[in-house]
């Protein structure tokens, strides 16, 4: 089969945050963008499923800055195919909307069979560009993905439902799996490896349209979540915490 | 007494004595040589994978060094006297070896060279008579006897004390067995005919008992026979059987040498004559890189020559395994084992000795994964070794190969993961690397940006670590109080690479350091200073190592700074401290770059007296930390040697402090300490922490650095 693995840029959370005061929005100026750790597990069982029964792997991604890195990584990974889309705006974030516009727009030509996406970003604001991208090019879509196995042309994702129901569905192809984690954690690829796809590979690059808000929600603005009150520390010996303990608990009505 | 001049004589008892001279004969002249042709050539035979197989290695070069090599490990042996039990032992039979030798190729030079010029009639024995001749009797005489004590002291280690270290196999009993049956014959040989010739002393002209000095073992023999009242022909006789077995035996040694453990008499000195010029210990070789950007040793064939020739140079003694801390926490690693997993891949049935893309994966099959990733690259088997073996370079090139076939710890990789986004194993930013002084007035330098006399290069732990930031500032606040001008990197630092390129990521050790050079070259300093040895090892052996010919800065250790400021009096001592404190040899200060005194000089200058360790300096027991596995999952370590290491200090009775000067050492000790249960009894200190409390009270009135003011005295801390 061969398979598109869409990987969306999000800002590391290693990183603190900040909003820019006079936009509302997340300040980008000194933000370091990280590919999502979903889209990460995404590529993890794109990979695991070529091994398995050959077939190719491309990474596509909207060129929001210094992606170049990380799609070359893909290659060394295993990946064939690295394809960067490039346009107006993208640099300020795209919306999960705009973003499965995109990505519609460069996937319909229906030369993949399956597309893998994270099932979920940490930016999320916008609801699943997976889903949005599967409606856009009219395919199945099946979301929180643990396991794709491929069965006669067709295949068969594992997901996963609250209260630890798992549920087998059959999908055929072309359709877009939301991964929620590959079967093992993403692999690590040696550097001299992604240094060797570096000198060796070409990312393949598109022009896209300028980003659009069109459908997205609209963001009034942002702000960090705001610090509880503390914890209140209850110093002495076992009965006497015990007791303290039975108190609060009394007095907050729990007892 | 007659005025005869004594003499060597040749073929005594078998010349001139029918059959026995053309026995005798046969021996010497036919089979004896052929047995050593069949021992060279089978030996040939047996070494030739080493170059068929192992890659190009240069080591041919500086050949007087390695001549020098080969005379103090492969024929003094100082390494094997290192520990005295048997290195005693081995010395005694190898020495005695060796004269045997030199007696008998004298001895052939002797009888031999008159009859080849044609004058034996007018001289039968060309040096060996008169004085010389006593000589190299009591020469030869006295070490039969050391042989003798060597070989049962021998047998009362193999067959007695049993250590675990030691192989036990059938093969080293045979082998025992041959060289002590060479000295009982031997013994035999000589009484025999010292006991016929005191009978009657036209058997060797020139003899008399005055001489009997000479042979003291032989002599003492002797005299059993003449008391057992044993006549001439019945000696004789009796000689000359002892001579054919010893012949025999003699005969057996050479063909079964070059396959059994015997061989280690070859392969051992060129070894040694072979071993490692062209770095230091602490400098890996670049990885081998194939196409396709593989890298690392997978086969046998991407092993060098000389990494093959390690494992045919193993005797199995074991002193590796003894002190090795993988092998100490019953990991599957024994670096013996490995030697001999080597071997074994080189001349056993499994066919990995080839080469091309058909040779089977050593790796894998030949030795397992797990082995190999529980090294801790501390360099004791290497420091241990009496025979020069690099066991962490091939271990090192072996995990090349696991990490480009991802065949590692997953929490290994995400920790390289980290390191290849961040700089750092802790995955935090690298814009945080400088949080640590923020509260430090005046602020520390930012050397990218103002020349300063010493780059701190500050290094991980100590930077990221949360309960390293106080040694951290402590670190800090000395240097200021020394005068020392400093100044640090902040984010313009990475990781050095050292354990990255140990864990055998050599892409991303590579591009760790070439971003640290692209800062360094930059910045102005003198000296680069840091705590961390690991840091130390990679600066000082590996980062310039290819210097372009660009001066390499000094790389020193903040505990020799410390020495030299105490030395010089810039850094004053206020008080005395008067505890008794064991140090700790960090694996990649001592071990790896000889750097052992300076740190003691220190804590003898603040007033502390050392109690060491049994395993003190090059000896020093790793914690268990280094090549990596301070990230790897703890699995196969089933006892630690950081608790190990504890229990040696709390062993000593009367330490009350634990020094050490590595970020990683204070870390995994402070842990062991606990897990051991001894907090109250044994304090994990820094070496810094004392020096700071030692140096203190000249500035309590304007501390350097605000938030650790308190400086914490030991008594502080027991009530706390």
């Amino acid at each position: 089969m061969n398979i598109a693995v869409p990987i969306k840029f999000v800002p590391d959370l290693v990183e603190e945050m900040e909003i820019d005061s006079s936009t509302g929005k997340l300040d980008r100026t000194f933000m370091r963008l990280v590919p999502n750790e979903l889209d990460e597990h995404a590529l993890e069982q794109a990979l695991i499923l070529k091994e398995r029964h050959g077939g190719t792997v491309a990474v596509i991604t909207l060129d929001t800055g210094d992606v170049d890195e990380a799609l070359f990584t893909a290659v060394a990974k295993g990946a064939d195919r690295a394809i960067k889309i490039a346009g107006e705006g993208y640099a300020e974030g795209v919306t999960s909307h705009a973003c499965a516009d995109l990505l519609a727009e460069a996937l319909k030509d229906g030369s993949f069979d399956l597309i893998l996406a994270g099932t979920q970003a940490v930016d999320d604001l916008d609801g699943s560009v997976g889903a949005l991208l599967a409606a856009k090019l009219g395919i199945p879509y099946v979301g929180y993905a643990t396991k794709v196995v491929e069965a006669g042309g067709k295949v068969v994702a594992t997901k996963e439902y609250p209260g630890g129901l798992l549920a087998e569905i059959e999908v055929s192809t072309p359709a877009v799996i939301g991964i929620q984690a590959a079967e093992k954690p993403p692999r690590y690829v040696v550097t001299s490896l992604v240094m060797d796809a570096m000198k060796k590979a070409k990312i393949d690059e598109a022009e896209g349209a300028a980003a659009g808000l069109e459908g997205a929600a609209e963001i009034t603005g942002m702000r960090p979540p705001e610090a509880g009150k503390g914890a209140e520390m209850i110093d002495g010996d076992a009965n006497a915490v015990a007791e303290k303990l039975v108190g609060i608990l009394k007095e907050k009505g729990v007892l | 007494m007659t005025g005869e001049v004594i003499y060597r004589v040749n073929f005594w008892g078998l010349e001139h004595n029918g059959a026995w001279e053309t026995v005798g004969h046969v021996f010497a002249y036919f089979i004896l040589p052929l047995c050593a042709l069949i021992m060279l050539a089978r030996f040939f035979l047996h070494i030739r994978v080493w170059w068929k197989v192992g890659r190009p290695d240069r080591r041919w070069d500086c050949l007087g060094t390695r001549v020098g090599r080969l005379i103090q490990y492969g024929v003094v042996q100082t390494k094997i006297l290192r520990q005295k039990y048997p290195g005693i032992m081995h010395v005694l039979i190898a020495w005695s070896f060796f004269v045997f030798f030199l007696g008998t190729a004298i001895a052939t030079i002797d009888a031999d060279v008159p009859i080849l010029f044609g004058f034996s009639d007018e001289k039968p024995s060309l040096i060996l008579n008169g004085g010389w001749y006593l000589f190299y009797k009591f020469a030869l005489d006295t070490f039969t006897i050391l042989f003798l004590v060597g070989v049962l002291i021998a047998a009362f280690r193999r067959f007695v004390q049993k250590p675990e270290r030691l192989t036990k196999t059938g093969s080293f009993v045979f082998m025992w067995g041959l060289v002590s049956l060479f000295g009982i014959t031997g013994l035999i040989i000589e009484s025999t005919r010292l006991a016929a010739v005191a009978q009657d002393t036209s058997l060797q002209p020139g003899w008399h008992e005055g001489l009997a000095w000479s042979t003291p073992a032989g002599w003492a023999i002797a005299k059993i026979w003449l008391g057992a009242g044993m006549a001439i022909p019945g000696l004789i006789t009796f000689h000359n059987v002892a001579w054919v077995v010893h012949a025999c035996f003699v005969g057996i040694f050479f063909l079964v040498l070059p396959t059994t453990k015997l061989v280690h008499i070859f392969t051992s000195p060129l070894n040694t004559f072979f071993s490692k010029l062209d770095r230091p210990v602490g400098q890996l070789a670049p990885a081998v890189v194939q196409e396709g950007g593989a890298a690392g040793a997978g086969k046998l064939s991407d092993l060098t020559w000389k990494q093959l020739m390690d494992g045919d140079a193993c005797t199995e003694c074991g002193r590796c395994q003894d002190a090795c801390p993988a092998h100490y926490a019953k990991t599957p690693l024994s670096p013996k084992e490995l030697m001999i997993s080597i071997r074994e891949g080189l001349h056993g049935k499994n066919g990995f000795a080839k080469t091309g893309a058909d040779a089977p994966e050593f790796v894998g099959q030949g030795v397992a994964d797990p082995v190999l990733w529980s090294c801790t690259t501390c360099g004791s088997c290497v420091a241990e070794c009496p025979v020069l073996i690099e066991h962490v370079d091939s271990i090192v090139d072996m995990r090349r190969y696991l990490l480009f076939k991802q065949r590692a710890d997953a929490e290994l990789m995400t920790v390289l993961g980290s390191f290849r986004r961040y700089g750092n194993s802790f995955g935090q930013s690298d814009r945080k690397r400088a949080v640590w002084t923020k509260d430090i007035v005046p602020k520390v330098k930012d050397i990218r940006k103002e020349p300063a006399d010493t780059l701190w290069f500050v290094g991980d732990y100590a930077s990221y670590s949360q309960t390293l930031v106080e040694p951290t500032q402590m670190t800090a606040r000395v240097f200021r109080r020394a005068g020392i001008d400093f100044g640090i990197l902040y984010d313009g630092e990475r990781n050095a690479g050292n354990d990255v390129r140990r864990i055998g990521e050599e892409g991303l050790f590579e591009m760790l350091a070439m971003k640290n050079k692209q800062v360094l070259e930059k910045c102005e300093f003198k000296e680069i200073v840091t705590t961390d040895p690991h840091t130390l090892n990679t600066l000082k052996n590996e980062y310039f190592a290819n210097g372009n010919g660009k001066p390499v800065p000094p790389i020193r250790h903040y505990s020799e700074v410390l020495d030299d400021a105490l030395r010089s009096g810039k850094l004053k001592v206020s008080r005395k401290l008067g505890y008794t404190v064991t140090y700790h040899d960090p694996c990649y200060l001592g071990r790896y770059n000889g750097i052992y005194e300076p740190a003691r000089r220190v804590l003898e200058a603040i007033g502390c007296r050392i109690v060491e360790m049994p395993r003190n300096r090059s000896k020093g027991f790793c914690c268990g930390a280094g090549g990596g596995r301070i990230w790897m999952n703890e699995e196969v370590v089933k006892q630690r040697p950081s608790e190990d290491r504890i229990r040696e200090a709390l062993a000593l009775g009367s330490a009350e402090c634990f020094v050490v000067a590595c970020p990683k050492d204070l870390t995994m000790y402070r842990d062991a300490v606990k897990t051991v249960g001894a907090e109250n009894k044994l304090r994990v200190k820094d070496l810094i922490e004392l020096v700071d409390e030692a140096t203190a009270e000249a500035e309590t009135a304007a501390p350097a650095v605000e938030t650790a003011a308190a400086g914490s005295t030991l008594d502080k801390e027991a009530d706390a």
